[in-house]
C-alpha cells in the first residue's frame, strides 16, 4: 500500500491548525481543553505516520506516552475546571480575572 | 503461473491498494471535518460527539499506518476514558448559560489566522523530515511479509516498552499518580478557613 507520506503529515498539520484555532478563539475552558486534545491527536497521527514511513517503532511508543501524558492533563484539567466552577459557575474564561478569591 | 491468472492478480492488487487509498482519504476528510465542527459547535455536548468522531477516524488511520496497538489504545484511553470524563465534567458543571453566549471571542479571524499560520508552520518544518536524504522509507507491510512481526504489534510494543523504554513507561506511571493526587486535591472541597 502506498500511503503518500505528505498526506498524513499534512492531515496532522491541517488538524493541529484547527485544534490551535479553537484553543484561541473559543470561550469556554472545556471547549479549549477540547481543542488541546484535537492538537494532541494530530502529533499522535505525525508520530505514527513517521513510524510507518521510517519502519521505526519508536514514534508509536512515544504517541503512546502522549497518549498517557493527556489523559493526566485531562484529569488534572478538570479538576482545575471543577475548583473554578466552584468559586462563579459557568465555565468561562472571560470570568477567570483573579488568581484567588 | 498462467498469464491470466498473473493479470488476476494484478487487478486484485491494484483493487485492494485503491480501495485502501480511498479509505485513507474518507477517514482523512472526515477527521478534518469533525474536527472543524468540534471547534465550532456551540452546545459542548456536540463538541464532545464530534471529537469522539474525530477519535474514531484518527484509530482508522492508525490501523492504517500498521499502528494496531496504538488504535486500540486510542479508542480505550480516548474514545473510551477521557471523553467520558470530560462529559461527566460537562454534565457537574450544567452551562446553560454558556450556550447563550457567544460561541468565539471577537478576536476569532486572528485566531483562525494564528492557526492557518501554525499549520504552515509545522508543514515547512517537516519538509526536510519527510523525505530524508539516504533513507528510503520501507513501509512496515514489506517488512511484515519477509516474516517476523509487524511494526506496531503487541509483541513489538511491549517488547520495547519492557526493553529499551521501561524507565520512560515507569516513569509515566509516577506522572499518572501525581496527576490522581493533584486531580483530588484540586477539586475537593475546601474547608472554610476559620
Amino acid at each position: 500500500m502506498t500511503l503518500p507520506v505528505d498526506a498524513i503529515q499534512g492531515l496532522s498539520a491541517v488538524l493541529f491548525g484547527i485544534g490551535v484555532f479553537g484553543f484561541l478563539a473559543r470561550r469556554n475552558i472545556i471547549l479549549m481543553f477540547i481543542s488541546v486534545e484535537v492538537m494532541l491527536n494530530a502529533v499522535n497521527l505525525s508520530l505514527a505516520g513517521f513510524a510507518w514511513f521510517l519502519d521505526d517503532l519508536r514514534g508509536q511508543i512515544l504517541a503512546l506516552f502522549v497518549i498517557a501524558l493527556a489523559a493526566a492533563e485531562a484529569g488534572v484539567g478538570l479538576g482545575l475546571v471543577i475548583a473554578l466552577n466552584r468559586n462563579k459557575p459557568g465555565a468561562a474564561v472571560a470570568d477567570v480575572t483573579k488568581l484567588k478569591w | 503461473m498462467s498469464f491470466q491468472l498473473w493479470l488476476l492478480r494484478l487487478k486484485q492488487q491494484f483493487w485492494r491498494m485503491s480501495l485502501l487509498t480511498a479509505i485513507f482519504y474518507y477517514l482523512a476528510a472526515a477527521s478534518v471535518a469533525s474536527a472543524l465542527f468540534a471547534v465550532t459547535r456551540k452546545n459542548p455536548v456536540h463538541s464532545m460527539l464530534w471529537v469522539l468522531a474525530l477519535f474514531l477516524h484518527v484509530a482508522g488511520i492508525f490501523l492504517l499506518l500498521g499502528a494496531e496497538f496504538l488504535a486500540a489504545v486510542q479508542v480505550i484511553v480516548y474514545a473510551g476514558a477521557i471523553l467520558v470524563f470530560y462529559l461527566f465534567v460537562v454534565m457537574l458543571l450544567d452551562l446553560p448559560v454558556e450556550v447563550e453566549r457567544p460561541r468565539f471571542g471577537s478576536h476569532w479571524p486572528v485566531a483562525a489566522a494564528v492557526g492557518a499560520c501554525f499549520a504552515a508552520l509545522v508543514w515547512l518544518a517537516q519538509a526536510p523530515m519527510r523525505h530524508p536524504p539516504g533513507i528510503a522509507p520501507g513501509p512496515a507491510v514489506e517488512r511484515a511479509a519477509t516474516g517476523g512481526p509487524a511494526r506496531g504489534s503487541l509483541a513489538e510494543i511491549g517488547a520495547a516498552l519492557f526493553g529499551p523504554f521501561a524507565f520512560p513507561f515507569e516513569l509515566v506511571s509516577l506522572v499518572l499518580l501525581a496527576a490522581i493526587v493533584g486531580a483530588v486535591v484540586l477539586a475537593r472541597k475546601r474547608r472554610a478557613l476559620s
